[in-house]
């Protein structure tokens, strides 16, 4: 019991902050077509700039400005680098993010160092939310899911009830129709791709106190992000919600489940036939829970491409 | 072409004579130049062939690693009898096999999907190989030795060398062939129209399968070579950071050209080995020069050769030195700038400057192109603008001349093959 509701919530609050860096994401997928490459990077810029400011100001000044230099630095990458290679099709922007994730990258380990940095919550956070099973529940997890909600509201508000979501969908949509009708498209996709980055860039800031702010963050979480993205649908906010959800739970719980393949032989009585083949039939969930979200995706792609919640294939 | 043939003999001519002169870290690291050419010729008969950007080609390189080092394994303990030289081959085989199987899979899907689909299945080997244990030897990854056969002891870096030659220019003249037979053809419709490859009768999805499964083949035998040279493989070999790389390499030679990838393979792979003796941000200068190239000449290093040599007959050679000597000159510049201002932040940021800081509570003098600067004083920060901002200047005059002059050779020369040449800044 302990093991599940711990798992659960665990699972929830880091689900949502997927959801965090992948609601960018999936937007600008969406409207542009264009697989970012670097939006994980965002999410490393965030945690780094949140670091520094924090060390110079407060967490709290940190936690809001960083988003906004995050965002600054996206908007100058879509008007400056992505528009010029937009004539080239689709896999040259595509190549061009990938080079800037590395450069992002290697930026960060020249100013920051290849080790992990201090980036650590204030303490008038660090306190226990509950207690649950004798054991502490920091509060500050429920805290990144706390952001992580209320950006989701407020995403969903914006894009649903204003009239910036409607030209913003409306771009997304058919970005002829919406040029013909007066609106400046380019100036909504550089928005786009800004509110894209600063709110990767709230992941990190939010998500780098608690969790290790390293140079590798950006690789490690942004193959999962890719998972998320394409399992919820390209271009469905709705889509990545739950299918960050699926993959926070599930990583959560796979830690803890030592099952393996043989155990399911054991079923139909070819346990020790399957024990003796080992390999992958004898690994262990939890030893191989990195491999299932790859895994999930792959199957995704193959036998339904528009993802759970995607409408365009 | 006439100069061709003639060209590439004295570029073997070269490769075989030379080495021998120089000491064996140089001979290493012509060795890997030519595994990661053969690498990146493989990948690009998929890209710029066949029109598939597969971002987990590092899975065939792995596996044909892994491959090999079995058989290497199964040679040294007296299982079997297999001639060293021959080893590769099961590399070859390994890629294939991987090839065939995933590409039946990834080639159902095409564009962004395609590439998702090949970077999921390299993740889900690169997450699965340190657990098993039979297969990839766990994390540690598996070592052998390399047997002698016929009097060769494959002992010295040399004779790896001259075994890694013979290999790769077999295979590239193999791939190279292949682009002049009718099935070579085949796979550039593939990139250029897939649907009229269907009205033609031809089945799209077996065609595409046999081509990705043919670069694999060739991936894996890069990878054997790999393996071979190193004797050692572990399963960090099927990381982003090798499918990556070898994207970077196509990319940055030129993906038209068939020469563009092996271009930037070898450009990359022994300026590495130059510079990173003596700078750790080597991988950023090599993610800028990527993105610039992106930017300002994106059929890469290849691609601006060709388009010179397309033109040759029209451009008016005696007036354009002058304009790339210009040119060449911002650019140098701008690079001296930019070299100045990362090498001297990777220098004071560095632990053990920051450790004299922390100490003694001052910023010393540090040395960089043979003056010393001190971090503190805005001449040190100045020089760098007062090189870049005339470079940026110089580079701008210089390429909005050069396009104009590429632009007045007669109305056929399209704007995307006259761009090209007004980049170079980098």
């Amino acid at each position: 019991m302990e093991f599940l509701i711990t798992s659960t919530l665990n699972g929830v609050i880091y689900g949502m902050l997927l959801f965090m860096v992948s609601a960018g994401l999936t937007l600008i997928f969406g409207m542009m077509g264009v697989l970012n490459f670097a939006h994980a990077s965002f999410y490393m810029l965030g945690a780094y700039f949140a670091y520094t400011l924090s060390s110079i100001f407060n967490f709290w000044i940190g936690l809001l400005v960083a988003p906004l230099i995050v965002g600054i630095i996206g908007i100058l990458v879509e008007r400056y680098l992505l528009r010029r290679v937009h004539s080239y099709g689709h896999a040259h922007e595509l190549l061009l993010t990938f080079g800037l994730a590395f450069i992002f990258e290697e930026l960060v380990k020249l100013f920051y160092g290849d080790y992990p940095v201090n980036y650590r919550m204030p303490d008038d956070l660090n306190f226990a939310a509950f207690n649950i099973f004798g054991t502490d529940y920091p509060f500050y997890r429920v805290f990144i899911g706390g952001v992580a909600l209320a950006m989701f509201i407020s995403l969903l508000l914006m894009l649903n009830k204003t009239r910036v979501g409607i030209v913003v969908r409306g771009a997304e949509r058919l970005p002829q129709i919406a040029q013909a009708l007066g609106h400046n498209v380019p100036l909504v996709f550089m928005g786009v791709f800004g509110a894209g980055a600063a709110l990767a860039g709230l992941g990190g800031a939010v998500a780098g106190a608690f969790y290790p702010t390293n140079p590798n963050m950006a690789l490690e979480l942004g193959v999962i992000v890719f998972v998320v993205v394409v399992v919820g649908g390209l271009g469905s906010l709705t889509g990545s919600l739950l299918a960050s959800l699926m993959i926070g739970l599930f990583s959560s719980f796979a830690v803890g489940l030592d099952w393996s393949l043989a155990g399911a032989f054991d079923w139909v009585g070819l346990g020790d036939w399957a024990r003796s083949v080992g390999g992958l039939l004898t690994m262990s969930i939890s030893s191989i829970s990195g491999a299932m979200p790859f895994l999930l995706m792959l199957i995704v792609l193959l036998v339904r491409p528009a993802g759970l919640m995607g409408s365009k294939n | 072409m006439r100069y061709k043939l003639p060209l590439i003999a004295l570029l073997l001519i070269a490769l075989v004579a030379v080495p021998p002169l120089f000491g064996g870290g140089v001979q290493y690291a012509l060795v890997n130049a030519l595994i990661a050419s053969l690498f990146a010729a493989a990948f690009n008969l998929l890209m710029g062939q066949g029109g598939m950007l597969s971002f987990g080609h590092a899975a065939y390189f792995g596996i044909g690693a892994f491959a090999v080092l079995h058989l290497m394994q199964a040679v040294e303990y007296g299982y079997m009898g297999v001639p060293t030289v021959l080893l590769p081959l099961a590399g070859g085989l390994a890629g294939l096999i991987g090839g065939l199987f995933a590409g039946y899979f990834a080639t159902m899907r095409a564009g962004v999907y395609f590439s998702l689909v090949t970077l999921a299945l390299a993740e889900l080997l690169f997450s699965l190989a340190p657990h098993w244990e039979g297969i990839f030897g766990g994390e540690a990854g598996l070592s052998s030795m390399r047997m002698p056969w016929l009097g060769f002891n494959f002992g010295t870096t040399l004779e790896v060398y001259y075994l890694t030659l013979v290999w790769v220019v077999l295979c590239l003249a193999v791939l190279y062939a292949y682009t002049l037979t009718p099935f070579g053809r085949l796979t550039q419709a593939l990139r250029d129209n897939s649907q009229r490859i269907r009205y033609m009768g031809y089945n799209a999805h077996t065609t595409k399968v046999v081509v990705f499964a043919i670069s694999t083949t060739f991936a894996g035998i890069a990878g054997g070579l790999m393996a071979m040279s190193n004797e050692t493989a572990n399963y960090s070999i099927f990381s982003t950071h090798i499918s990556a790389e070898v994207v970077l390499y196509t990319f940055v030679g030129g993906s038209t050209v068939f020469f563009g990838p092996i271009i930037g393979a070898s450009i990359f792979t022994l300026f590495g080995f130059v510079v990173s003796g003596a700078t750790n941000a080597w991988l950023l200068y090599q993610g800028l020069i990527f993105v610039l190239v992106m930017l300002f000449a994106p059929k890469g290093i290849g691609g601006l050769i060709q388009a010179h040599i397309d033109q040759r007959h029209r451009l008016p050679w005696a007036r354009l030195p002058l304009p790339y000597a210009v040119l060449a000159g911002g650019g140098v510049f701008m690079s001296l700038a930019v070299v100045f201002f990362i090498q001297s932040f990777e220098h004071v940021l560095s632990n053990r400057y920051q450790a004299v800081v922390a100490r003694t509570g001052e910023w010393p003098d540090y040395h960089l192109f043979g003056a010393s600067w001190d971090p503190l004083s805005p001449v040190t920060w100045l020089v760098p603008l007062i090189l870049f901002v005339p470079g940026v200047i110089i580079v701008r005059k210089a390429a909005a001349r050069i396009h104009e002059m590429w632009e007045g050779q007669g109305a056929d020369v399209e704007k995307s093959e006259a761009a090209p040449a007004t980049s170079g800044g980098h």
